[in-house]
């Protein structure tokens, strides 16, 4: 039986088309600001990407209450919710460091998974009914925010790789004055990957307490594909490090290995949900539908 | 009011005429002086760069020892050389195109390099010169603040100072797009040569604290290294050394590459992956081109900084039709305020007959009024001044309007008819 919150409406997707819109628009004016600064105003580079952050967490909360937990019950709300945690790490990023330009690699980002999870329409993933409420935060809210790390540390070393190819094909335009210096996108590309590696660790650890606690992957929890992928992106993250901190490697190499590190990312949060993965989510039938349409009716 | 420019240029006369022209600071104030002696009543400013020595001038229009041969002997005889060794160099502006000269050449726009920003603070340097020296009246307080600000309007409401026009800023924007923090690095010098020095030393500007220098001759190297602050490297130990570089700049006169790639791939197994920039000035080449694939090294030879160089140029070039406009509009503003200047005295002496005219009156009345307070008498004056200057606002305001479009001439030349106010031997102020 699934929870009865997850058989969303369509209607209840509609606010989030106006926030991947605006996070449409935002990418839009960011990127414009790079290639053609005089064009476009810092006043509207400033002003939608916070008008999007602001519906972004309201609808975040609105879904948080609907589901009394948090909004992490079916793919759509997983998705409004690491999304967030992006933008909230690009915020404090930024906030932090100032870094020209990361918006403009960020937003279309964003606005791609919005579109993506938006196109998937009324095919549902449902979280079982019966979940701790204790160890579904205690698991998910330290993995988004180190996945949302990640994330950054992903865009980050795209404009590393950007930047890194201006430089060597010697292309003196905006591309080039407009981004950071390489030195400035390793070192916060180091600072996301050391922010979101002990929370993806954290985030790893809880589960395997959880499961071991509930048995809610059965006996052979250990073959689950999202356990499996999980476990290898936790690898891959800390040979990084090892590299980064033992062997100090820096550049374009530390640059690729944050962007295969981070479709192993994508593909443990989405990819496995396509494998038929049982883990946290199961498809919603249609006799599961039928049966709470009748308790509704 | 005259005004005279005349002077020459980096276009109009080779650096042999120019030098000879020249005005050192403590001549300048010399040759002010001496200019204000011979021709009294005139102001005068001397502008003089590396590439430009001009004198602005201007005097009453009557004087007539004021013309373009009086300044050439001038010259001649300060500086004691022949008129006929200058003379055909030399630019000569009145009015209107000096007063255009002047605005091109403050903001820029008449500069070797297009809108660099040194004339600006040439030019007000020369014009604080002459201030102090007494030699500048009211006219050209009004042109070189007019100018001043003309130049300041360009160059922020224009494209024409953007963009690196020097082969060792454009170094430096590289650079800068590698490293964020200067204060660490090492800069490695290879060889010796002016360009080098200038791209190490913008870089020092830059926060660049650690160089090392390496030169064939150790003792040159040495000597370069005490100059700069830097450590000597032997050239047999460049390869040891090369690791601790961030930022290499190479100009030997060598006929061969001096650095291969295997010097620097060991270098940069040593480094780790840390990024290193090449700036190769020599030509024929220093470092052998295949270093540039060598990852984490950005290897740019002088064609390449000499690439970006021009196409910023090109860049400023297209903006230079907007700010002539921008200039066109304040030569305007200020040729305006000299037809206002012109009408000036008129009105003085419009407002001196009226008043006179009624003072006349005033006496005659007087005893006719027999013991009348004073008090009173007081208030009749006063009235008569009141209705004298009400009269005299109207012509004063066309004044104004006739003059800031042109016709400032034609109002004085009506006023003196209908007023009978005489012919001054001078109606400029």
């Amino acid at each position: 039986m699934v929870n009865e919150a997850n058989l969303m409406e369509i209607s209840a997707y509609s606010p989030f088309w106006l926030i991947v819109v605006f996070y449409l628009l935002s990418g839009i004016w960011e990127v414009g600001r790079l290639l053609r600064p005089e064009g476009f105003s810092k006043q509207w580079a400033d002003r939608l990407p916070f008008m999007a952050f602001a519906l972004h967490s309201l609808f975040l909360l609105y879904l948080a209450s609907r589901v009394e937990n948090i909004p992490v019950t079916n793919l759509f709300e997983s998705v409004v919710f690491l999304t967030w945690c992006v933008v909230a790490v690009f915020n404090g990023v930024e906030y932090l460091y100032g870094v020209p330009s990361l918006g403009a690699f960020l937003f279309p980002l964003v606005t791609v998974l919005g579109f993506w999870v938006l196109s998937l329409g009324d095919n549902l993933l449902g979280t079982p009914s019966n979940l701790s409420k204790f160890w579904l935060i205690a698991h998910t809210i330290p993995l988004f925010m180190g996945y949302a790390a990640l994330t950054l540390t992903f865009v980050l070393s795209l404009m590393y790789l950007t930047q890194q190819r201006q430089l060597k094909h010697k292309f003196f335009g905006p591309l080039l004055l407009g981004l950071p210096s390489l030195e400035s996108l390793d070192r916060l590309m180091w600072k996301t990957l050391s922010f979101g590696f002990p929370l993806l660790t954290l985030g790893l650890v809880f589960g395997i307490f959880w499961v071991k606690y509930s048995n809610i992957l059965g006996p052979q929890w250990y073959m689950d594909p999202k356990v499996v992928m999980g476990t290898v992106t936790w690898l891959v993250y800390a040979a990084l490090l090892h590299l980064r901190i033992g062997v100090t490697m820096h550049g374009s190499r530390v640059a690729m290995l944050n962007i295969a590190g981070f479709t192993l990312v994508l593909f443990t949060f989405l990819g496995t949900f396509f494998l038929g993965a049982q883990h946290g989510y199961k498809k919603v039938s249609k006799e599961d539908t039928m049966i709470i349409k009748g308790i509704k009716e | 009011m005259n005004i005279l420019v005349v002077g020459l240029n980096h276009k109009s006369a080779s650096v042999e005429i120019r030098e000879q022209l020249a005005f050192s600071p403590s001549r300048v104030t010399e040759a002010l002086d001496r200019f204000c002696r011979c021709f009294p009543s005139s102001e005068v400013v001397i502008l003089s760069t590396c590439n430009r020595v001009e004198l602005y001038a201007c005097s009453p229009k009557t004087s007539s020892e004021f013309t373009e041969e009086a300044i050439f002997d001038f010259l001649a005889g300060f500086h004691g050389i022949e008129k006929a060794r200058f003379r055909e160099n030399m630019y000569v502006y009145q009015d209107l195109e000096a007063v255009n000269h002047l605005f091109f050449v403050a903001s820029s726009l008449d500069s070797m390099v297009l809108g660099e920003s040194q004339i600006v603070g040439q030019v007000k340097e020369a014009y604080a010169t002459a201030c102090s020296q007494g030699a500048t009246g009211k006219v050209f307080h009004q042109l070189f603040q007019q100018a001043l600000n003309a130049a300041k309007e360009v160059h922020t409401h224009s494209k024409i100072a953007q963009g690196k026009v020097s082969i060792s800023s454009v170094a430096v924007e590289f650079a800068e797009r590698i490293f964020q923090d200067f204060s660490d690095k090492t800069v490695f010098i290879i060889g010796a040569g002016e360009m080098a020095e200038l791209v190490l030393k913008s870089l020092v500007e830059q926060g660049v604290r650690a160089v090392m220098v390496s030169n064939r001759s150790y003792d040159r190297a040495v000597a370069l290294a005490n100059e700069c602050g830097g450590k000597a490297v032997r050239f047999d130990s460049l390869e040891e050394e090369l690791a601790k570089a961030d930022i290499v700049i190479s100009s030997t006169a060598a006929p061969h590459y001096v650095l291969h790639p295997e010097h620097i791939k060991g270098a940069m197994q040593r480094r780790k992956g840390t990024p290193m920039f090449l700036i190769d000035i020599a030509v024929p080449r220093d470092i052998n081109p295949e270093v540039g694939k060598i990852e984490n090294v950005y290897l740019y030879n002088i064609d390449d900084l000499q690439g970006v160089v021009s196409q910023n140029v090109e860049e400023r070039t297209r903006e230079v039709e907007k700010c002539r406009a921008m200039v066109e509009e304040e030569v305007e503003e200020f040729m305006a305020w000299m037809e206002e200047m012109k009408i000036v005295p008129a009105i003085a002496r419009l407002r001196h007959h009226f008043h006179h005219v009624g003072k006349e009156e005033l006496e005659r009345l007087r005893p006719k009024l027999g013991n009348l307070s004073e008090e009173y008498w007081q208030e009749v004056v006063y009235t008569m001044e009141r209705t004298l200057n009400k009269l005299l606002h109207r012509p004063l305001e066309v004044g104004k309007e006739e003059a800031k479009n042109g016709g400032g001439y034609r109002y004085v030349e009506t006023i003196k008819k209908l007023f009978g106010i005489g012919h001054h031997q001078d109606s400029s102020p």
